[in-house]
This record gives C-alpha cells, sequence and structure tokens, in this order.
C-alpha cells in the first residue's frame, strides 16, 4: 500500500487460479462422493462462492496491472505527453476490426437464435465478453499513447462538492 | 462541439467541468475494490432492467408443457428461451455475487489500512450498511425465481427473521408478505428486490461517494514525500475516467464469458417446488451463519416473559451476526486518532489490528467449514473447539510474525 505496484495484482492473480482450481477439485470431490457422477449440473454453494472470489481477483489482478502499465507505479506532477507510434496504430486498428466482425458476428447469432435454433450460451458470452475485453484494450491504448498523463497536486480544502 | 457551446451557454458546463472534472484522484489498484462493487450494481441495474420486462412475480399455477407450473418458474423458464436471456440472467446472477465479495473485501481493505478513522468514520458506517443491504438485496433475488431451491432456501432465512423475539413474526409477516411461501411472498419480495432496496442501496452509495469525494481518499503513502498535505493524483476528467472504462469493460468481458460457461442456478435443474425438501445449503455468504446453526443444538431455548424465547436460532443467525457487527459499527469511536488521516496506515505498522483481522478472517473459514458438519462427520465439540482455536492460533502467529519481520514501530507504542 505505500505505492502502486505490481505486488497485490500479482498475488490476486495467483488466488485468482489457486481459487478456481481449488472449484475443480471440490467439483471432482463431491462427483466422487457420489459414484463418480455429481448429483446435478449446478455448481454447489461453495463452488459458486469460490468463483466469485476467483473471478473477482481475477478482475482485480487485471485491472492492477492495467494500472501500473497506465497510470505509473508513482505519480509525478506534470504533464506527460505521449509519443505513439505506427506499431500501436496498426494494433488499434487491427482491434478496431476485430471488435466491428465480433460485433457482426453477435448480431448473426441472435439472429440465429430467434429464426432457427437455440445458439449455446457460451458461444453468446464468449462472443460478447471477447467485444467487451477488446473494448477495453482499445480504450487501454488510447489512453496510454494518445492521453498521456497529467498529474496534479490539489488542495484539500476544496469547494467540491460543497 | 456546437451542441456542447449550446448547452455551455444556458447551463454553464465550464464551471461545472472546472469545478467537478478536475477533481484529483489518488491512483492505487487498492481503489480498484470499491469501483468493483459500484460497476457490480451498475450492471445488476442494466441486466435486472432486462429481466424485469419478462418476469412474472406470480406464484399462480399455469399451463407449461403438459404441467401445471407457478409463473415465476415458467417466466424464468422463458427468459431462459430468449436469444442471449440466459446469458443476462446468469451475469445477474454472477454479478451480485461478485458484488458481494468486492463490498466484503473494499471494507477489508479498509479496515487494515485504517482509513475507517477520523475524519471517514461516518463513511465506514454507510459502508456497512452498504454491506448488510447488498446481502439482502441478493438473498431476496435468489427466492425470485420460485423453484425447489430458491424456495427451501428462502424458509431458511424466513425462519431466522422469524426467530428474533417479540418482533419475528411482524417482521417476518412484513418482508415475506405472511407465513411463507403464500401467494403474496413472490409480489412483496418483487417489489423489495427490484423497487425499494435499490432504491436505498442507490441513495446511500450515491451519499457514501459524495463523502468521498468531498474527505479525498486516503492516499498511497509515497504522497507524503511528493506532495506533503497535498492531494496528488490524477484529473477526474478524462484521465481517471478512461481507467475506469478500461475497468468497466474488463469487468462486462469476465463476467459474460463467465455467465456464458457457468450457468448460475439452472433453474431446470432444481425443477418447481414440490412435496420434498432438497438437501441443499444457503449461499456462500450465509454459509458461515449457517455454520454457526448447525453447531447450536436446537435444544438451547431461552424463556422469556410473555411466551417469546431465545431460539438456537435467534442465537446463530441473530445474536452472533449482531455481536459482529456492532463491534464493527463502533471501531472507528474505539480505535481513534486525534489528527485527520491523510494516507493510508500500512498494516505491518499495525500488528494488533492486522492480526486480529487475519483472525476474524480463520472465524468466517471455520464457521463456513462447518456448514458441511454432516458431509466431514464432525461433532459439535470438534467444531466448537476448531471455531475458538483456529481464529485464535491464527491471530497469534500473525501478530508474532509481523513482530518478528517488521519490528515495533510508534504506531503500537
Amino acid at each position: 500500500m505505500y505505492r502502486n505496484d505490481t505486488i497485490g495484482p500479482f498475488f490476486a492473480l495467483l488466488f485468482s487460479a489457486a481459487l478456481y482450481l481449488a472449484t475443480y477439485w471440490d467439483g471432482k470431490h463431491i462427483a466422487a462422493l457420489h459414484g463418480g457422477k455429481p448429483p446435478h449440473e449446478a455448481l454447489s454453494e461453495g463452488q459458486i462462492g469460490l468463483v466469485a472470489f476467483a473471478t473477482l481477483f481475477l478482475i482485480y489482478g487485471l485491472i492492477g496491472y492495467f494500472s501500473v502499465w497506465l497510470e505509473g507505479v508513482e505519480l509525478r506532477p506534470g504533464r506527460h505527453v505521449p509519443d505513439p507510434s505506427g506499431l500501436v496504430v496498426a494494433l488499434a486498428l487491427l482491434l478496431a476490426v476485430a471488435e466491428a466482425a465480433l460485433g457482426g458476428f453477435f448480431v448473426r447469432l441472435m439472429i440465429h437464435h430467434l429464426t432457427v435454433e437455440p445458439v449455446s450460451p457460451l458461444a453468446e458470452g464468449v462472443v460478447f465478453g471477447a467485444m467487451m475485453l477488446i473494448g477495453a484494450l482499445l480504450v487501454a491504448i488510447y489512453k496510454k499513447y494518445y492521453l498521456g498523463d497529467e498529474v496534479l497536486v490539489e488542495d484539500e480544502h476544496s469547494e467540491v462538492p460543497w | 462541439m456546437s451542441v456542447y457551446r449550446w448547452l455551455d451557454e444556458r447551463l454553464d458546463l465550464d464551471r461545472f467541468n472546472k469545478k467537478f472534472m478536475r477533481k484529483a484522484f489518488p491512483v492505487h489498484h487498492s481503489f480498484f475494490l470499491g469501483e468493483i462493487a459500484l460497476f457490480s450494481f451498475v450492471i445488476l441495474v442494466l441486466t435486472g432492467l432486462f429481466l424485469t420486462f419478462n418476469f412474472e412475480p406470480s406464484t399462480r399455477l399455469v399451463k407449461y408443457q403438459g404441467q401445471e407450473l407457478p409463473a415465476a418458474y415458467v417466466s424464468v423458464l422463458y427468459i431462459d428461451s430468449l436469444p442471449f436471456g440466459k446469458v443476462i440472467r446468469s451475469a445477474h446472477h454472477w454479478a451480485a455475487h461478485i458484488m458481494v465479495a468486492s463490498v466484503f473485501l473494499h471494507l477489508l481493505r479498509i479496515l487494515i489500512s485504517g482509513a475507517y478513522k477520523k475524519p471517514r468514520e461516518v463513511n465506514w458506517l454507510l459502508g456497512l450498511l452498504l454491506l448488510a443491504l447488498t446481502v439482502v438485496v441478493a438473498f431476496i433475488g435468489y427466492s425470485l425465481p420460485f423453484d425447489a431451491f430458491s424456495v427451501t432456501a428462502t424458509q431458511i432465512g424466513y425462519g431466522i427473521g422469524k426467530s428474533i423475539p417479540y418482533v419475528g413474526d411482524w417482521i417476518a409477516q412484513v418482508t415475506f408478505g405472511g407465513e411463507y411461501p403464500t401467494v403474496h411472498s413472490i409480489p412483496r419480495l418483487y417489489a423489495l428486490h427490484v423497487l425499494w432496496l435499490p432504491l436505498l442501496l442507490m441513495a446511500l452509495i450515491g451519499a457514501h461517494m459524495l463523502i468521498m469525494i468531498k474527505q479525498k481518499h486516503t492516499q498511497p503513502r509515497y504522497a507524503e514525500e511528493v506532495a506533503p498535505g497535498k492531494i496528488l493524483g490524477v484529473p477526474m476528467m478524462p484521465m481517471q475516467i478512461s481507467v475506469m472504462t478500461v475497468l468497466f469493460l474488463l469487468y462486462l468481458g469476465v463476467l459474460f464469458i463467465l455467465a456464458g460457461a457457468v450457468i448460475a442456478h439452472p433453474i431446470e435443474v432444481y425443477g418447481p417446488p414440490g412435496t420434498s425438501t432438497p438437501a441443499l445449503k444457503p449461499d456462500w455468504y450465509f454459509l458461515w451463519i449457517y455454520g454457526i446453526l448447525q453447531m447450536i443444538p436446537s435444544s438451547w431455548q431461552i424463556p422469556l416473559p410473555g411466551g417469546a424465547s431465545i431460539t438456537s436460532e435467534f442465537i446463530g443467525g441473530v445474536l452472533i451476526p449482531g455481536i459482529l457487527g456492532l463491534a464493527a459499527l463502533l471501531l472507528p469511536f474505539v480505535d481513534t486518532r486525534k489528527t485527520k488521516q491523510r494516507y493510508v496506515e500500512l498494516p505491518t505498522e499495525h500488528p494488533m489490528r492486522t492480526s486480529v483481522t487475519v483472525g476474524l478472517l480463520f472465524f468466517f473459514f471455520v464457521a463456513t467449514f462447518a456448514g458441511w458438519k454432516e458431509e466431514f462427520g464432525m461433532t459439535n465439540g470438534q467444531l466448537w473447539a476448531m471455531l475458538i482455536f483456529i481464529p485464535l492460533a491464527a491471530w497469534f502467529t500473525t501478530y508474532v510474525l509481523i513482530r518478528q519481520v517488521w519490528g515495533k514501530r510508534p504506531a503500537d507504542e
């Protein structure tokens, strides 16, 4: 908590992996207790808790690393002008094309679900999730290479919000 | 741009930007726990809007594939059949679990960094209220699909509410619309889940954030060397907003992949409520209470005047959580400081507070473990011994370790 370093995010990702693994082992254990086959195809209450914390740690770990990459370990007052290279422009373009393609594919999935047969939730979730992740990467690239940095030093007595 | 100018001439947007959007936000990844909780709420509202359009909060029987089933249950099956419907319902469910977990970890972060001290006592109290309310809203949401699982799980909560001496019956009747499950239960719980409690949550979240903006974050310690006595941070617009957008999209991405891969609460697996009670436990955030209830014999009854009594359900489900809640409420008035806290306190500088927190965490782990008392074939004596000695051992070990590794700091003198 001294500075915005990667120690917390690293352990968050480690915990996340351990908790997902524990969920898997718990499932195996439950199945073994019922003769090799789980009683039903739903997660147990304990597994839901493990996955909830595993997912939270995953999100926290990822945004922690993003934060260090985008904002740095320690802030220093002033403005920092970015310098985007041609490679960054190419990567952003590629991601934008992938985003548009996934968007089109997602619409096709919805139409297919309505007119032909139900689509698997896994396909729907993965395509929509991938769109959001690419969106996150695009905003991160924009912030890193186009927006630049500005660090303020503010008086602690302000008129905001009153 | 001309639209902005048109609005600016009428609403003085420039002044708004200079006053609010230039606010400096200190940077530390642990601040994201609160933002994850906030975004969970936003996602719950957005996915919940879709669900309200298609959910029927009623237990009247309707024909479905040759069977007579409760309308609430059938409407959830209908939601699952819609394009993206199953994923949205699953995402709503997972976001609720992640919100409870993130509010809990956010509070834990505040606790171990001492950020509840002067001048942030009020926000600590609001945070505790938000945690309690989040758990209640999530619990009520569980009851709505009206499947075999949710009816049985809700009955456990109903029993706990009813066990409060003198007022329990009244509280249970008001919350559950009578003796649960009645025809009034689902409409009552639905109104609480989608309207009254979210409105209360919104008001409390708004107050929590306004106070946070007024009092500022506790800053990472290095800021004391860079800009002593000042707020060192990035401007809200566009720096902080852009990082928040990254977090929001990242969260949505991970959440929807999870929601598609693992359908939370697949009601067709549990089936509609029937005459037999399925073997189940309450949701994970209630498992520690459930575990304590498992350890208290039902013979524990203390008669009170007027025919009321203190039951084992009241002791495990209300009294013990109530004592812990009260201790948390009193904390900022017991562990105080004279000066305003501007920077986070490092957990290693406060071995007693940190080790007690670790001990408390182990208390929750062991109590949760007790929820599987029958599966592990454990006796009440063994579980009580574990519940007392493991947290104590965790507290002692953590305390000694911190003292040995980081030494004695002035904060503990």
